[in-house]
């Protein structure tokens, strides 16, 4: 089967070049479309495992390339979801024919608000892929009685993170991972503060490597970087201990497989670590607060309060994530791809 | 057996939330306390229409919880806001404690239906002993956030959406549409005119019917969400001059549903007051199925209409009434109602007496907690520094209940009550800080 996945966010290719390589070994055929100016600042940043084509997602929705494919994946900003359908439509309408089958799903195991929030413009394509029982349970609700309530769906795991296996290689000397996210907390002052919180745990444990890990795209130029980055207090700190360090974004998926154990707020990150077995730890100082992706993590059975972190050599003795909650997000799904192959080649015209 | 209830609650919705559960007060043998926790900006007619039903208190938290009459019901029902009702739940059982009182059930519900933060709402509610739902959809949706964690068990009851006693059959009604405001749906202002401009607009083509817009609250009253712009400046400043089949009323909303043929909202729970009192509701779906608008929750109603797609009133008002599936769903069904409660509440009191459930599990955390008295201390000093007297003094009320004893809190509580400037900041200067 050959398959388009476009992209138009950095976030959102880097799920693509995941799933792509997932579809690829179950035997499709891939390629990645993406925003031009992504394709060339991303490209070539690391190899990409299928050809990238550098194009618009709407010159995409309107070209012949869709018709030369089976199905098309479409993962672009939430405001370009349903004007890619709009013209994708016209166009079969224009040619006089039907074209592939157009596929969406949210790349993040999002729940409660943020998932109805991003599935609202994905109604209506063909196939919506979800990542675990829970999402297909929410949808379920969004849709029930509506003109939406036969949307086609199909679970297919944890796809937009990475989850494969990577054996116990972890760092030479103790290493923290903390997962930094963009607006969590949002404001400068409550980024400021949670930068002193973590200076201080770095400080009590001489011993460890604290490192904060952006799970965002940051400038690898520290003079893009503002108040909303932990970076930026990092750069202004004369004094920080010599054990807390940055970590490069492109650097994500490295440093977490080397962590010994990770901590964050509310990172879709953290799930990668915890499917790897990683010691986590999930800050509960926010408690659960939506505007915090609070009820993401709730029954994770990791939360605990950034000052109990301490001592770090505690951390590698607590508990797995609960299995229950991590299966209802995806988990266990292990044949995703095969799922999602098997039901486009049902949906091919 | 009758039961003698206290509800206590403090804006104006959810004053309307407890007058739901007292309309009961009648049919049952149930007696109803409401105690209107003083604020200000809440509507005076909120406070009659509750003391038509039973008595009304209106004492703050810190001298509810001192008043030794709080022991003499069989349960509490909270109608607070998040944080104060996880302070409620854990201030109530901490005195009671220390006093060495009966415990009595605590039980909590929402006001109307939930379109946003389901689960963060959930997490300042569990511990309660009861939790009201509307109905199966918030059941299915509790049951999930809860399932495989500790909290699995909480009990919860479903006492539905209906909230009005039911219209007189038969009455005559008025070719009147009320649109029933809501004060931050949609929240932009040129949402808020463009609304305005559709409903002037379905009016003029609608001269035989009477468009009425129903304000959330009058300009000088408040609700929960604050607000800049009162919607009867938005109609002056988007249409200067009103079609004269269009116009602004702050009669009470039941009143109009009881007389007009139709009510228009984009997420309003006036939706199912309409319901009750036999005027049928419209949703308006102009600014579509969108989270922030509330609007994907109505989506299955079948009542969602294009108003300004409309030819004209009557065309919106012809077609079948609310989905019956759905309404069922969301909890507007003779099965879901405060009878549920007050069975559920006889059952606990037939029961011997339990512990409140144990809400501290390692890994798992719900809002609140953890309040301690000097998280609370902390919370007040930060007040403290950005001006803001009133929330220190509340914050140093809760901490006080908690541990009447200790001096230090006494003393800095009476300094933020410092009416003077000067005095205060004096007092303050003098009085013990907070250093953890």
């Amino acid at each position: 089967m050959r398959l388009a996945l476009i992209s138009d966010t950095p976030g959102a290719l880097e799920a693509c070049r995941l799933l792509g390589r997932q579809l690829q070994a179950a035997g499709a055929e891939v390629t990645l479309i993406a925003a031009p100016t992504l394709a060339h600042e991303h490209g070539a940043a690391s190899p990409p495992d299928a050809p990238t084509l550098a194009l618009e997602p709407l010159a995409a929705a309107a070209s012949e390339l869709l018709d030369h494919v089976d199905a098309a994946g479409v993962f672009v900003e939430p405001q370009t979801l349903q004007p890619f359908l709009e013209v994708r439509r016209q166009a079969e309408r224009l040619r006089g024919r039907p074209a592939c089958p157009l596929f969406t799903g949210p790349p993040l195991p999002l729940v409660g608000d943020a998932l109805s929030a991003d599935l609202l413009p994905r109604l209506g394509y063909d196939l919506i892929c979800l990542q675990g029982p829970v999402q297909v349970e929410e949808l379920g609700w969004l849709i029930r009685g509506t003109p939406h309530a036969a949307q086609a769906h199909e679970p297919i795991g944890l796809w937009g993170l990475p989850i494969e296996p990577i054996g116990t290689t972890v760092s030479r000397e103790p290493l923290l991972v903390v997962l930094e996210q963009e607006a969590v907390p949002a404001g400068a002052k409550d980024k400021a503060l949670l930068y002193r919180r973590l200076r201080s745990l770095a400080l009590a444990a001489p011993d460890w490597t604290v490192r904060l890990q952006p799970d965002y795209p940051l400038s690898a130029d520290p003079e893009e970087w503002d108040e909303t980055a932990l970076a930026w207090h990092h750069g202004l700190d004369t004094e920080r201990p010599a054990n807390l360090q940055i970590g490069r974004r492109d650097d994500l998926t490295l440093n977490l497989m080397l962590a010994w154990a990770c901590v964050g707020i509310s990172s879709p990150w953290l799930l990668s670590a915890m499917v790897w077995g990683k010691p986590a730890a999930v800050v509960a100082d926010y408690g659960i607060r939506t505007d915090f992706d609070g009820p993401l993590f709730f029954g994770c059975g990791l939360m605990r309060q950034l000052a109990d972190c301490l001592p770090l050599e505690e951390l590698l003795s607590s508990p797995r994530a609960n299995p229950g909650w991590l299966a209802g997000l995806g988990w266990t799904i292990a044949d995703g791809p095969q799922r999602l192959l098997r039901r486009l080649g049902g949906l091919r015209r | 057996m009758s039961l003698s209830l206290l509800l206590v609650a403090d804006s104006d919705s959810q004053l309307l939330a407890c007058q739901a559960l007292a309309r009961f007060a009648d049919e049952q043998r149930l007696r109803v306390t409401v105690n209107a926790v003083p604020r200000d900006g809440t509507p005076a007619s909120v406070i009659e229409a509750l003391s038509r039903i039973g008595p009304v208190w209106q004492l703050s938290l810190r001298q509810l919880l001192a008043d030794p009459r709080l022991d003499g019901f069989d349960a509490i029902g909270v109608y607070l806001t998040g944080s104060k009702l996880a302070e409620f739940r854990s201030v109530y059982r901490d005195s009671r404690r220390q006093l060495d009182r009966p415990l009595r059930p605590l039980f909590c519900g929402f006001n109307g239906v939930v379109l946003e933060r389901f689960e963060e709402a959930i997490a300042w509610r569990l511990g309660y002993d009861l939790i009201c739902l509307n109905g199966p959809r918030d059941q299915a949706r509790l049951e999930l956030m809860l399932r495989h964690t500790p909290f699995a068990g909480q009990r919860c009851v479903l006492t539905g959406l209906g909230r009005q006693r039911a219209a007189e059959p038969g009455v005559e009604r008025a070719d009147q549409l009320v649109f029933a405001e809501q004060v931050v749906i949609p929240a932009a202002d040129h949402e808020r005119r463009r609304l305005v401009r559709i409903l002037a607009a379905l009016a003029r083509r609608s001269p035989d019917w009477e468009v009425l817009i129903r304000p959330r609250v009058a300009p000088h009253e408040r609700t929960f969400h604050a607000v800049t712009t009162h919607i009867t400046e938005t109609v002056e400043e988007t249409l200067g001059g009103l079609p004269p089949n269009l116009r602004i009323s702050d009669a009470p909303l039941a009143e109009l549903l009881q007389s007009g043929r139709l009510l228009a909202t984009v997420s309003s729970t006036a939706f199912f007051d309409a319901l009750d009192l036999g005027c049928k509701p419209l949703v308006m779906a102009d600014f579509g199925l969108r989270h922030d608008l509330g609007t994907p929750f109505f989506a299955g109603s079948g009542l969602l209409r294009h108003f300004a797609r409309a030819a004209d009133i009557d065309s919106l008002a012809a077609g079948p009434g609310a989905d019956p599936d759905w309404l069922h769903w969301v909890g507007y069904d003779p099965h879901f109602s405060p009878r549920n409660l007050l069975e559920a509440l006889q059952e606990l009191r037939a029961q011997p007496p339990r512990p409140p459930k144990d809400l501290i599990h390692p890994g798992y955390m719900v809002n609140a907690a953890d309040l301690s008295s000097n998280q609370l201390r902390r919370g007040a000093e930060a007040a403290i520094r950005r001006r803001d007297y009133d929330e220190a003094a509340r914050l140093l009320e809760i901490a006080q209940l908690q541990r009447p004893e200790n001096r230090n809190i006494g003393r800095r509580l009476a300094a933020v009550r410092i009416g003077n400037r000067v005095g205060r900041r004096l007092a303050l200067l003098v009085t013990p800080r907070f250093r953890p």
